[in-house]
Parts: C-alpha cells; sequence; structure tokens
C-alpha cells in the first residue's frame, strides 16, 4: 500500500513538474543581418549554455533586402521571434518596426534593477525608444567618420598616413604608381557616402552635420555647400578610384581592400572585427583572397578643410534586438534578448567579437584574451581608436535621419560627384526636403 | 425545341464548372490585389504600422509632381525604344541566316537561345564584373593598350546604356526563336516568285520576308512594352537605380517607395499608373496589328 501510494505521489509529483518543464523548451527564429554566421551561431552557443532548452535558430538576410523580408514576415504575424532594429532610417530602423515588437522595459528592470538607465549606453535607450516604450534592446554600438588602412602596405611603400588633402593625394598617387589602388570607395552604395560626408561636415564645422538633422540649421548653411565642395574635390582631385560611383562598398569595395588591392577605405568600427585573425582570414577568403591576414590600423579622416578639426567620429547602435509581438514564445525570445543586451556573459562575448562596441557599460573587450594579427602594430592603436569613438557623444549616424532625407542625401551626394548638381543646389534640395517633413 | 434546347443548356452549366477554379483563381488572386492596390493608393501608410491615414488621390497629384517619376518614364521609353529595335533587328537577322544552310545550326540556335534561359539575378554579378572598372572589359583595354577607362557604370549618361546592352544580350534569343519560327511559316514558293523577278537577298528580306513576319513585330512590340515597363531585376542588380536615379524604372521606383522608404500607398499609387501604362501600351500596340494586319 505504502509503495503505491509513494508510486502515486511520484506521479502526480511528476506531472505537476512536466507543464513548467514543458514551458521550457522552445524554438525561436530571430532574423537579422549582422554580424552574420558564424558569430551569431557562437552566440546562440554561449546562450544555450546558461538556456538549454531555448533554441533559436538564426536567420541572415543581407542588409540590403532586410526590409523586403522582414516586412511581410512580420505582417504576417507569424514565425518569427527575435528580429534585429537598427536606428532611425537605415535598414531594420525602428521607427517603422516598432509597432511589431513588445516593449522590454520590464524585462531590462528586471535584469538590471530600476536604475538600468545608469548602466546601458543613453543611445541605446534614446534611440529604441517608440512613443515611451523601449521596442528593442540595443547590443552594440556601431561608430564611424575614420578610414582604415592596410599598414603592411604603406610600410612596403614607405607611404606617410594621411593628414590632409595633399597628403592623401599624394599616398593614393604612390600607390597607384605601384599598381594598387590608393583609396576605395563603392560610392554606390548611398549610405556610406553619406558618412565620408558626415566626416567632412564635423571637418569644416564639427556639430553642424546634427544640428540641421535635427532642423536646428538650415542645410543651406555654408558649412555643407563647403562640404559638397569637398567631397565633389575627392572625385575631381582622384582620391576616389576611377567608377567609384558604379560599385558598392558590399561586396567591391569590401572585397578590394580585403584583398589588399586598395590601400584604404573608409570603414567604421564594425571592421575591427577584422584584426582577429580568424575573422579578417574568413572575410579575406569570402573576397576571394587566400593571402595570409594582414596588419590594417584605423586612422582620424583627413583634414579636408584644413581647420583641424579631426577625429569626431558618430555612433548608432548598430543593432537592438526586438521580440516579435506576434510570436508564439515571447517569454523565452525576451530571455534571449535581455541575455544578449543586457547579460555580463552576452555583453562580454560581444565585446570579444570587436564588431560593435557592447551598451553594458561594464563590458570591455578583454584584451588579454584577444589576440589581434599583429599586436604590437594594433593593440594601441586599437584601443585609442575605440576610446576616441566612444568619447564622442551625441553625433548620431543615421538615428535623426528621416527615410525621405537620406534619399534626398543619396541623391545630391551622387548628383554632386557625377556633376549633375552643384553644391548650392544640393544644399537647397536637402533644404526642400527637410523643409517637406 | 425545347428538347434540343435543353442538353445545350447543360453543356454550358458543364462548362462554367471546369472554368470556374482559373475564374476563382484570377477574381481572388489578380483583381482582388489590383483592388487592393488601388484601395492602397489612397492611403499613407508604412505597411506595417496600425495607423493608416486616407488621403484620396494626393499620392497621384504627388506623383504628377515628381521629377523621378518622369525620370522613370523617360527611361522607359528610351529603354524599350532602343532594346526593341537592336534586339529584333539582330533576332531577325539570326534567323534569316540560319534559315541558309549554316554548318553546326543547332549549336548556333543554342548559343543564342541561352541567354534568354539564364536567371538575371546570376548574370548580374558577371555584367558587375564585367563593366568594373577593375574588371574583365578594363583587363582587356589595359592588355591592348586601349586608353579606354571602364566607369561607364558610374555615369548617369552611360549607365543606362551599358543596362540596354545586357537587356540585348539577354532578350535577343526570344526575338530570335519566334522570327525563326514565323519564317518557317512563309510560302517559299512566294520568294522563289520574288527572286525570279530578279529580287537579291536584302530585297527578299525587307519586302517579302518581313511583311509576313509583321505579326511577330508586334506581338514583340507589345511584349518589349510591358516588359520595358515591369523592368525591375536588371537594373535593380546592377546600379540599383543610380547613379542618381540615371537608371531608375518604375519597378525599382515602386520598391523604393515602398520598402526603403516606407510610403507604402505612394508605391501603389505609381503601381496603379504602371497597370494603366501596360493596358494603353498593349492596346495601342494590338490596334497598330489590326490596323495593318493584311499581313499578319
Amino acid at each position: 500500500m505504502k509503495k503505491t501510494l509513494a508510486i502515486l505521489l511520484a506521479c502526480l509529483l511528476l506531472a505537476a513538474m512536466l507543464p513548467a518543464a514543458m514551458a521550457e523548451e522552445a524554438e525561436l527564429i530571430w532574423y537579422g543581418w549582422t554580424p552574420g554566421s558564424p558569430v551569431n551561431e557562437s552566440f546562440i552557443e554561449a546562450f544555450n549554455q546558461t538556456y538549454p532548452d531555448i533554441h533559436v535558430t538564426w536567420k541572415q538576410i543581407s542588409i540590403d533586402d532586410y526590409d523586403a523580408t522582414i516586412k511581410p514576415a512580420l505582417a504576417n504575424q507569424g514565425g518569427v521571434d527575435l528580429f534585429q532594429c537598427s536606428a532611425g532610417s537605415a535598414n531594420g530602423g525602428i521607427e517603422i518596426f516598432a509597432s511589431q515588437a513588445i516593449d522590454l522595459t520590464p524585462a531590462l528592470i528586471e535584469a538590471l534593477g530600476e536604475d538600468y538607465a545608469d548602466k546601458i549606453s543613453e543611445t541605446s535607450l534614446t534611440t529604441m525608444t517608440v512613443n515611451g516604450e523601449l521596442k528593442a534592446l540595443g547590443v552594440g554600438t556601431v561608430y564611424a567618420g575614420n578610414l582604415w588602412i592596410n599598414k603592411d602596405l604603406f610600410d612596403k611603400y614607405e607611404v606617410a598616413i594621411p593628414t590632409d588633402m595633399e597628403s592623401w593625394k599624394a599616398a593614393v598617387k604612390t600607390f597607384e604608381d605601384n599598381g594598387i589602388i590608393g583609396f576605395v570607395q563603392g560610392a554606390g552604395q548611398g549610405a556610406f557616402n553619406m558618412d565620408t560626408f558626415h566626416a567632412i561636415c564635423d571637418n569644416v564645422n564639427p556639430g553642424q552635420f546634427t544640428k540641421a538633422c535635427r532642423g536646428e540649421v538650415e542645410w543651406t548653411d555654408e558649412t555643407f555647400v563647403t562640404g559638397l565642395n569637398l567631397w565633389k574635390s575627392l572625385f575631381d582631385e582622384g582620391i576616389m578610384q576611377p567608377g567609384a560611383l558604379g560599385i558598392q562598398q558590399y561586396p567591391e569595395a569590401n572585397n578590394l581592400f580585403l584583398s589588399q588591392q586598395a590601400a584604404m577605405v573608409m570603414m567604421g568600427s564594425w571592421y575591427t572585427m577584422n584584426t582577429l585573425p580568424d575573422t579578417m582570414r574568413a572575410n579575406m577568403e569570402a573576397a576571394s583572397s587566400t593571402d595570409d591576414p594582414f596588419t590594417m590600423i584605423p586612422i582620424n579622416f583627413p583634414d579636408l578643410a584644413g581647420t583641424g578639426n579631426v577625429g569626431y567620429m558618430f555612433s548608432d547602435i548598430d543593432y537592438a534586438t526586438a521580440v516579435a509581438a506576434a510570436g508564439e514564445n515571447i517569454d523565452a525570445a525576451t530571455k534571449f534578448a535581455v541575455w544578449l543586451g543586457a547579460s555580463e556573459e552576452g555583453q562580454q562575448l560581444i565585446a570579444d567579437s570587436l564588431n560593435v562596441v557592447p551598451v553594458l557599460k561594464t563590458a570591455t573587450p578583454n584584451w588579454d584574451a584577444v589576440q589581434l594579427v599583429n599586436p604590437d602594430a594594433q593593440n594601441e592603436a586599437v584601443k585609442d581608436y575605440l576610446a576616441n569613438a566612444m568619447a564622442n557623444a551625441d553625433n548620431p549616424r543615421f538615428g535623426e535621419i528621416s527615410a525621405d532625407l537620406n534619399q534626398a542625401m543619396m541623391d545630391v551626394l551622387a548628383g554632386v560627384a557625377s556633376g549633375m548638381m552643384s553644391a548650392e543646389e544640393g544644399c537647397e534640395y536637402l533644404a526642400e526636403v527637410q523643409a517637406e517633413q | 425545341m425545347n428538347d434540343r434546347a435543353a442538353p445545350m443548356k447543360l453543356k454550358r452549366t458543364n462548362g462554367l464548372i471546369w472554368i470556374l477554379p482559373a475564374f476563382l483563381f484570377l477574381v481572388i488572386i489578380i483583381y482582388y490585389s489590383m483592388f487592393f492596390t488601388f484601395n492602397l493608393s489612397t492611403m499613407e501608410w508604412d505597411g506595417l504600422s496600425p495607423d493608416q491615414t486616407r488621403v484620396g488621390l494626393a499620392n497621384f497629384a504627388k506623383l504628377f509632381r515628381d521629377k523621378v517619376f518622369w525620370k522613370c518614364l523617360q527611361n522607359t521609353v528610351v529603354y524599350f525604344i532602343i532594346t526593341f529595335v537592336i534586339q529584333n533587328s539582330l533576332g531577325f537577322i539570326f534567323a534569316a541566316i540560319l534559315h541558309t544552310d549554316v554548318k553546326l545550326a543547332t549549336l548556333h540556335k543554342c548559343l543564342i537561345f541561352i541567354p534568354t534561359i539564364l536567371a538575371p539575378a546570376t548574370m548580374a554579378p558577371v555584367f558587375r564584373l564585367l563593366y568594373s572598372p577593375q574588371g574583365i572589359l578594363q583587363s582587356f583595354f589595359n592588355w591592348a593598350h586601349i586608353p579606354i577607362t571602364v566607369d561607364w557604370l558610374s555615369r548617369p549618361n552611360t549607365a543606362l546604356y551599358v543596362l540596354m546592352s545586357v537587356a540585348i544580350w539577354e532578350f535577343t534569343g526570344m526575338s530570335f526563336i519566334l522570327y525563326y519560327a514565323a519564317m518557317s511559316q512563309i510560302d517559299m514558293e512566294m520568294l522563289e516568285a520574288a527572286r525570279i523577278d530578279g529580287a537579291g537577298n536584302l530585297r527578299t528580306l525587307w519586302s517579302m520576308v518581313l511583311p509576313n513576319c509583321r505579326g511577330t513585330t508586334v506581338s514583340m512590340a507589345m511584349l518589349g512594352v510591358i516588359g520595358a515597363l515591369k523592368t525591375f531585376d536588371i537594373p535593380y542588380l546592377i546600379t540599383t537605380g543610380g547613379p542618381m536615379h540615371a537608371t531608375e524604372f518604375l519597378g525599382t521606383y515602386i520598391y523604393r517607395q515602398g520598402i526603403r522608404q516606407s510610403h507604402l500607398g505612394y508605391a501603389a499609387a505609381i503601381s496603379v499608373m504602371l497597370l494603366v501604362l501596360a493596358v494603353a501600351g498593349a492596346y495601342l500596340t494590338n490596334r497598330a496589328n489590326k490596323g495593318g494586319g493584311k499581313h499578319a
């Protein structure tokens, strides 16, 4: 009798525990564009060490196709549990996708406490908050406004690092005399032209670009006329490679730099991951190069305007994780979003991947564990670069540019570069678009 | 009389049942989608937000003031005229040559037709590489010491012609196969009579063969008009409509407005205009065919 009773009790206990155990089991689909396989899978693997019953499948979409793919997927109210978002008008812009995401404020309070705002970057909260609700948890911040150079090529051809227009032209010429593209930019992909233009404007008059995006300064201001003329001079003076407007930053310009056919490229902090040997080797292979990883370092954008204003950088949350409101496993999805964006463990992985700067203030790259391609040449350069980037505040990259202004700016930059539009006409057009908003 | 009418009525009823699946498919999928698009064109909506604002015909008014829309139409017209003339001329010439005793005729037919069956998505990277300043064509010019810089895709005044060259390469095979079939239907006695009357090869082609292929030419024109209006893959994959909308077409502009800029209502208004233009184009070419139908 006792034995029967014990078995019965055990069965009851098991039955009571079963739903809880089953509730932990979850299959999640995570859509995004960055940093891509196999890095995202490594995040999932680390996540599974803490949450073994939550299975996440990473679905990578190219950045150009992201909106076109994720919009119908979300509109169909199913099949998406987690999706990456970015700030402002970029692909995956939170302004567009916020209506499909849950408010993550309660989850963040649970993870970090009521004073969560003191523990993570301010940008990650301000850019991802829509109508008072935190619609996505920032994972990392991305900075732009600098160049990356192939230091091995600079050393080989004894080229001085460019600091102004003349030295930049001289550097490009030396490389071209040796059959190498001096500076490469895929000017057919407008977002990267905006980075270059932003860097030029910050060189002419720091902060004016951001003010104009906010409507505090007219686009017809002299800063932007000068900026557009300097932008045009990059093409006229031979700094931009021939046919720049006909190629894309990804894959063409990226491939030319990583296959060492070009010595300089305009890329931001996301390129830091290429200072890691394994990541660089994989990316070089993707660029059809079987060479050994080379030494690349970041440098300031040259002082084209001769103002001495250099080292200014601009930033956005590169990507944040949103939990789909129509997802079937919202609790499990929230666990993953919080683990990636607010846990020490998740954010340390982000820091060590050197792809983005983590949003959690306590997470910094473990430089003792991070092995770079050429530590002597790169360690200090990369550390200084990241420190300088993080010191630049309140200078959003795309976060305050509307989709219409974004398109207008891309049109103006292509128009001025190709000679179809003067700098003054370009500025007037930008002012018109700004006024219509 | 009534007895004979009854089976006829039954037959008609049966017929309706047979066409019902196709009819429902048309109504539900195509006409519903058209109605939905027109409804959408009267809204300002980003495609996801619960806020949909009814704006009446404002999107259409905006469209007529939009310089990029007119640029798209201009590009479509230029693209249609040039690709239609070159692609059909080449198709006609190849078809005529291959109706003679050419050696390895089957191989030639395959070579001409293969580009038609290749997906633009697979060929676009090849053409991007071909026309890149670091590409194959530039390497050839460098090797041959020909001082030409292949930066045509980056120039607003040449990029459209590069795309046309891709389209001509791709669709000449279609023109060829249709002209080849049309030429096979021409009565040989008529051609022999022309030769007896002293007509040479070119004269026979121009005055006898070409008029007898009129139906094919009109069909190609109709397909060409619709194809030019729907052009999307080649410009999107090679130039993404740039530089500065120099290679923008209605298809790429709809995508840009609807997806990139999240103006779904405005994109729908452009789609409605595209539909109107496609129907008008098809009607006009069809009418032109009927107007001179004696050779068709």
